[in-house]
């Protein structure tokens, strides 16, 4: 049992203790990037340009104004989002899109620069200070005209591995989800795997117990710690209430003890006398409590 | 004979803005309800902290008016108070704080003293799982069932907080029939109790609980929400709010701050909880074959829970010693609705032996059943959101 109790306890330090390391993905990402614009999608001006689609990847409303797109590694300055355009607080989980249509007055989403649809483009955003990398993603030159580049599923750029997921994309999806979720994907894959719920039952007793266990054993170790400490106070010290401490006695039978013990040095007697004494109990005047004030008037009929 | 014409058309315009005209059988029946629950909270005492607030807001939630013309008072509708007020329903914020409070009057010293009545809390939730599989064989999705099963948690806030993620549309139901047969407790639990038990285990007497120091009562919160939350995060606000209040009561040295989350705050929250739970039973939203199924199934879920505690503590027995073994009695008060199913465990207790007091026996059961119930949810977020 002792050994059993070791091994629990032990597991429980391994799981607190043990932290799964695992690559995060950005709380901002480039999550789509379209180098060259043929026939899709146009900006508020008519024109087809590239664009390049950023991915609030928080659960909490960000502002990109203040921050810097570039495609230049040596410049990270070189577009400065404007600061102050209510449209660059982006809602959790949502987009922005760029413009990379070299053409900066043209708004808050117009870049100042161009992507080359026959070389390598580099594209980064950095963090307010213009030296903190937030994200950054390299498209690979031949990008065929029309077609993105970016992440299957919106916002995840690592997988399990830590691996880059970055891919030619199959849907070209300015502004709105790379990955269109008609429905929770983990509820309809219990609806395929596990009908009857016995596997999520299965699995869910298992966590609840071995959360209620090894709370068990802490405490029970816990419990037999503050024992052995209370022995040795006992020892050192000798007094009762240390002796109430440990003991397996209930309290009513201590405090019975106690009480003989009590009568016993004060010399008392079982048999009182009767007189009892009613002391009159007096209490400072105080306005606050007075009822003359604190009480309404009768209305004069 | 113009002015008669327009006074006509007035009253008619009156009328169609009446609950008169816009009331349907539903809107009575859901009344019926209404007063019903009242009735049970006056006149049987059953929970009427919170049969009350539920009772009067169905009532409230059923005056039948006319939806089409946009006034603003319905809970369905944006912007009106009771929808404002609802908010703290739907948005999960009521039942954290009502947490809380609980933690905040929660003595966990028979637990801490008699750790191994975790097990049994632990045990309870079988309830919630067996309700889970229920409702997915009577064709619920596994988030809805997954709402559905939690009501065999017996633990009203949790329920809420789950269903407001998973399933709101059955928010209502869920959080009536979870109240209901929390408050049904004393006539649901007590015949399955007699049930399973035998004269023997019946009159078993467990030794008194150890004096626990404060140390060890400081270090139950700090240590039960390390734990507990690191193994599921998801239960984070149950959890953490729950462990919170606790060290508030505990600590020693936040005596105004655990007196006001157990006094006013959690009253407060209760008031406006079970009021707007009441009144989202709008019987145009609520009155479906769903919500039947779900008080069907939230029955079953109360009496799973029930006989799997007290068979846990039967098969527990197998392996304790003479002297330490459990009253099998207790094992239904893994169910956490604390108190009234360790009070029933006392009741029943008393009825074959009057001097064999098992409330503080069964208090330990019953708060490892909330924690219990929490990390359950959890499980449930992690596995259905």
């Amino acid at each position: 049992m002792n050994k059993l109790k070791q091994l629990l306890f032990l597991s429980a330090l391994i799981l607190l203790v043990s932290c799964a390391k695992k690559v995060e993905n950005p709380h901002w990402i480039i999550n789509e990037v379209m180098v060259d614009n043929q026939t899709g999608f146009m900006d508020n001006f008519g024109q087809r340009n590239g664009w390049i689609e950023i991915f609030n990847n928080t659960y909490k409303t960000q502002d990109l104004g203040g921050r810097y797109l570039t495609d230049d590694p040596n410049n990270p300055k070189k577009y400065p989002i404007p600061r102050g355009d209510v449209l660059t607080r982006i809602p959790p989980r949502q987009h922005a899109l760029f413009w990379a249509d070299n053409e900066p007055f043209n708004g808050t989403f117009h870049l100042s620069f161009k992507l080359d649809p026959d070389k390598d483009n580099y594209i980064a955003l950095y963090e307010n200070d213009g030296k903190t990398l937030l994200d950054e993603i390299i498209i690979p030159a031949g990008l065929p005209a029309d077609k993105t580049y970016g992440y299957a599923n919106d916002g995840v750029k690592y997988d399990q591995n830590g691996k880059q997921m970055a891919t030619h994309l199959e849907r070209v999806t300015p502004s709105s989800n790379n990955a269109i979720l008609e429905e929770n994907p983990k509820v309809v894959s219990l609806q395929e795997n596990d009908p009857v719920g016995v596997t999520i039952t299965i699995t869910s007793m298992l966590v609840v117990f071995l959360g209620l266990i090894l709370l068990y054993v802490i405490f029970k170790t816990i419990g037999n710690t503050a024992k052995n400490i209370s022995h040795k106070r006992v020892a050192s010290a000798g007094t009762l209430s240390a002796v109430r401490g440990e003991s397996l006695l209930t309290g009513e039978v201590l405090a019975a003890i106690s009480a003989a013990i009590h009568e016993l040095n004060q010399d008392a007697h079982d048999i009182e006398s009767t007189i009892l004494t009613i002391s009159e109990v007096k209490r400072k005047y105080s306005p606050w409590s007075s009822k003359l004030y604190t009480l309404r008037q009768d209305p004069r009929r | 004979m113009n002015t008669l014409l327009t006074l006509s058309d007035n009253l008619r315009t009156f009328w169609d803005y009446t609950g008169m005209a816009n009331a349907s059988g539903g809107h009575i029946a859901m009344i019926l309800v209404g007063l019903f629950f009242i009735y049970l909270a006056i006149k049987k005492e059953y929970e009427p902290l919170l049969l009350i607030p539920i009772g009067f807001g169905i009532l409230i939630g059923n005056i039948p008016f006319n939806e089409a013309a946009g006034l603003q008072v319905g809970i369905y509708e944006e912007g009106s108070v009771l929808n404002i007020l609802y908010q703290g329903v739907v948005k999960g914020w009521y039942p954290p704080l009502i947490f809380m409070g609980i933690g905040a009057m929660t003595d966990f010293s028979s637990l801490i003293a008699n750790p191994k009545l975790f097990l049994i809390g632990a045990a309870c939730q079988f309830g919630i799982f067996g309700a889970y599989v229920a409702a997915l064989m009577w064709g619920f999705a596994p988030n809805e069932a997954g709402s559905i099963g939690i009501i065999g948690g017996a633990d009203g806030p949790t329920a809420i907080f789950l269903t407001s993620k998973l399933a709101p549309q059955l928010l209502g139901a869920v959080a009536i029939s979870a109240y209901s047969y929390m408050a049904l407790v004393p006539v649901i639990q007590p015949p399955f109790m007699r049930l399973l038990t035998t004269k023997k285990e019946r009159v078993i007497r467990m030794k008194a609980p150890r004096v626990v120091s404060q140390t060890e009562k400081i270090l139950f919160p700090v240590i039960g929400l390390l734990l507990t939350t690191f193994l599921v995060p998801s239960g984070l606000p149950l959890l953490g709010m729950l462990f919170f209040g606790n060290l508030l009561k505990e600590s020693g040295v936040t005596r105004r701050l655990a007196e006001t989350a157990r006094g006013p705050l959690i009253d407060t929250i209760t008031i406006l909880l079970g009021l707007t739970v009441g009144a989202s039973t709008q019987a145009t939203t609520f009155l479906r074959p769903e919500s039947l199924k779900i008080f069907i199934i939230g029955a079953f879920s109360f009496v799973v829970a029930t006989c799997a505690g007290i068979l846990f503590v039967k098969f527990f027995n197998l392996f304790l010693k003479h002297d330490n073994k459990i009253n099998p009695l207790i094992g239904n008060s893994g169910v956490s609705a604390v108190p009234d199913s360790a009070r029933i465990s006392q009741i029943v207790g008393l009825e074959y032996d009057n001097t064999n007091y098992l409330l503080m026996h069964a208090m330990g059961p019953n708060v490892a059943g909330v924690i219990g119930s929490a990390v359950a949810a959890g499980i449930m977020l992690g596995f259905l959101y």
